[in-house]
């Protein structure tokens, strides 16, 4: 167990959640003394960090038996956030359970027999996720890629590939998928390996129901492990929008993978308060039952045809499906007190000291990300000069994704890495 | 509400909790006592029976259990404390001449309060349990329970966060098959989030080896049974049980020389009283009856 020292200033933003409670550790009083051991204390508090990202704490305490007498486990929510998904705490606590099965003498795999003999078989209920049927992408206007596959966290995560080299990933944010890409995708695939994820919950990925499965943590956990799982190195990471938001924090956690950034109309918002267009988009989108995206997409990209409109649609069939994309706008935050605020802080402090050449095109017609260049120019050290593009809106890449594209091509010629 | 339990629930306080009993008809009392994971509801098949024989039959359910209080605090939950809770309702109910019948917990903790009554004693029925250390079933010695059900911290993942035996108890080993509706009655009793604290404090309380907490106080109780050796004492057992096989019951008798049986009943496990209720019931009438 690698155990570590949140600080304090970080450890106050979260909810305590005791989720074991041990009122006998020392009913085994051998097993309490090699708790001890593995967490150099009898008393007081050891933290950890699970594979969901999830903070954790065993308490001790001492009665005066001479080795801990008590324990709780506790979990370490969003302070004002529900619980994430039971499976996930439970694989959590069972990761843990093996762990004091090891340093307690027990055989570990007594309890993974016990365990799944319970019935306690942590994955996605039955039901829980949606999947898009593959009739609806059956016609795709300008994109014709065939999909790939590559299972996180027991969730198919869709994505598509082209052209050989070194990655160029790029992410798309709400409420769009893959498809937003598709006019860039023929230049820089003949740059590199153009690598093209659909978010979980959007496009041909899966999608979880439950509101409480899509977080911010959880999106930056999911795309850390697809950039882990296709073993992606030496990457340019070209981001919008939510994309930015996950992609920026991937590249804080694993800067050695990435080699360059292209960031357009994004951010990492720090709980600063956000431009009044983007509080307007995010009233109207909380606000509604489900949201038409082609509608949407046809006002803010006017040459989008019919057909195309469709295709953003497409991941979509009902509104269960669109939980990813309806509870978005909610996540971002937005003040001093959200949930993914003090992460993002610390994410900018880790961005200042990388010296990754980035480039910033922007659309000027984007009332909801106008002030995200001017931030972003602030934390990277090694930024190209400005590149305004006139007459595009916030999906920049479907308004003058060819333009872009040829700007990002001549750039990654200049930079080579 | 609960299938075949048409009867009227009672409550007194014991040491400041309430502990809920069912007391059906007038006579000499017979005392029912269930272990873990039940309640009074495991008699249901024995209540009418004992009742139109002339007996008056009660039910408690042990503080922690059924619908009597639920502290959350182990502590509150030792062998000694379970004891002296009856001891208090044998007092408060001014019982006399009053038979214990136990199976499971209800062995030693009923006769560990029946032995600071004894002279109120009438006689003992003993299913399915054990009032001695030194014989560690094959099952208690299993990895199972001490590597996981019961391993500090371990045993709160399955035992409190997923409820493994508060909601699977009965139901778990039924020969007879439990409905749906009989193992809610079972299970809902420990719905709640944290409510079901002794069903870790007992198996944790099985003297396995010397120093276990439940050793000392086993152990004191083993050595106070040749006190009954004027007191009728009968051995129900269902040999199907892996908790307490027949080895038990041939045991208790080596202590008890003077008792009947073991009387073997077939198609019956852990839970005979679900299983063959009323066998069981017609066996303890027709052993009562015999008493002078």
């Amino acid at each position: 167990m690698n155990f570590i020292s949140p600080p304090p200033e970080g450890l106050s933003r979260l909810r305590a959640d005791p989720l074991l409670w041990e009122q006998e550790l020392d009913v085994r009083p051998e097993f309490a003394e090699a708790v001890e051991r593995a967490c150099g204390k009898r008393s007081g508090r050891v933290y950890f960090r699970s594979g969901h990202d999830h903070l954790y704490a065993i308490e001790l305490a001492d009665l005066g038996r001479g080795r801990p007498s008590m324990a709780m486990v506790f979990g370490f929510w969003d302070r004002w956030e529900p619980r994430p998904p039971e499976h996930e705490i439970d694989l959590d606590l069972l990761a843990l359970c093996d762990w004091l099965a090891r340093i307690g003498g027990l055989n570990p795999a007594d309890v993974a027999k016990v365990a799944q003999k319970a019935g306690i078989v942590p994955v996605w209920p039955e039901g829980s996720v949606l999947r898009t049927p593959d009739e609806r992408f059956a016609s795709l206007p300008g994109f014709e890629h065939s999909a790939k596959y590559v299972e996180i966290e027991g969730l198919r995560m869709a994505y598509v590939e082209e052209g050989v080299g070194d990655p160029i990933l790029m992410l798309h944010g709400e409420p769009t998928w893959g498809y937003l890409y598709r006019r860039m995708i023929p230049t820089l695939a003949k740059l590199g390996r153009v690598i093209v994820p659909d978010l979980i919950g959007f496009g041909r990925s899966d999608k979880p129901v439950a509101r409480y499965a899509y977080s911010y943590k959880s999106h930056v956990r999911w795309m850390r492990k697809f950039v882990a799982a296709l073993d992606l190195n030496r990457v340019t990471l070209v981001v919008q929008d939510w994309g930015g938001l996950i992609g920026l924090r991937v590249l804080a956690q694993v800067p050695e993978r990435f080699a360059r950034l292209v960031a357009m109309n994004t951010g990492l918002p720090v709980g600063n308060a956000p431009g009044e267009g983007f509080l307007k988009w995010r009233r109207f989108a909380l606000g509604v039952e489900t949201l038409d995206v082609a509608a949407l997409m046809r006002r803010a990209v006017k040459r989008l045809t019919e057909a195309e409109a469709e295709a953003y649609q497409a991941p979509f069939p009902t509104k269960q499906h669109q939980t990813g994309a309806l509870v978005f706008p909610g996540l971002v935050p937005v003040r001093e007190e959200d949930a993914g605020v003090y992460e993002n802080r610390a994410a900018v402090e880790r961005l200042k000291a990388l010296d990754l050449p980035v480039l910033l095109p922007w659309a000027t017609g984007d009332p909801i990300t106008a002030a995200g260049e001017r931030e972003l120019r602030r934390i990277f050290k090694n930024v190209a000069a400005p590149l305004p593009i006139e007459g595009a809106g916030h999906f920049i890449q479907d308004d003058a994704g060819e333009v872009v594209a040829e700007h990002i091509k001549k750039w990654m010629e200049e930079t080579s890495v | 509400m609960l299938p075949g339990f048409p009867f009227e629930r009672r409550s007194v306080v014991v040491n400041g909790r309430r502990m809920s009993y069912i007391d059906e008809g007038k006579g000499r009392p017979v005392l029912l006592l269930s272990g873990n994971p039940t309640w009074g509801f495991l008699y249901r098949d024995f209540l009418e029976p004992l009742r139109n024989a002339g007996y008056r039959a009660i039910a408690p359910d042990w503080i922690g259990c059924g619908y009597s209080d639920h502290p959350r605090v182990d502590a509150a939950l030792t062998f000694a404390h379970h004891i002296a809770d009856l001891v208090s309702l044998i007092d408060q109910l001014e019982l006399r001449q009053f038979t214990i019948v136990g199976q499971d917990w209800g062995g030693p903790q009923g006769v560990g309060a029946a032995l600071q009554r004894i002279e109120r004693l009438r006689a003992l029925v003993l299913m399915n349990t054990w009032l001695f250390t030194g014989l560690v079933s094959k099952f208690h010695a299993s990895p199972k329970p001490w590597t996981t059900w019961h391993a500090p911290l371990i045993g709160q993942f399955f035992m409190k966060r997923h409820k493994v035996l508060s909601q699977h108890g009965p139901s778990a080993t039924t020969v007879r098959g439990l409905s749906e509706a009989e193992a809610r009655a079972y299970h809902h009793v420990f719905d709640e989030p944290d409510s079901d604290h002794v069903v870790l404090t007992w198996p944790r309380t099985i003297p396995m080896r010397e120093g276990d907490r439940g050793w000392e106080d086993m152990h004191r109780i083993e050595k106070r049974l040749p006190e009954l050796s004027s007191t009728p004492v009968l051995l129900l057992w269902a040999p199907g049980d892996e908790v307490f096989p027949i080895e038990f019951g041939n045991r208790l008798k080596e202590l008890l020389p003077h008792a009947r049986g073991p009387i073997a009943f077939d198609r019956a496990r852990h839970f005979l009283q679900d299983d063959r209720g009323p066998d069981l019931a017609a066996a303890m009438v027709e052993f009562l009856n015999e008493l002078h």
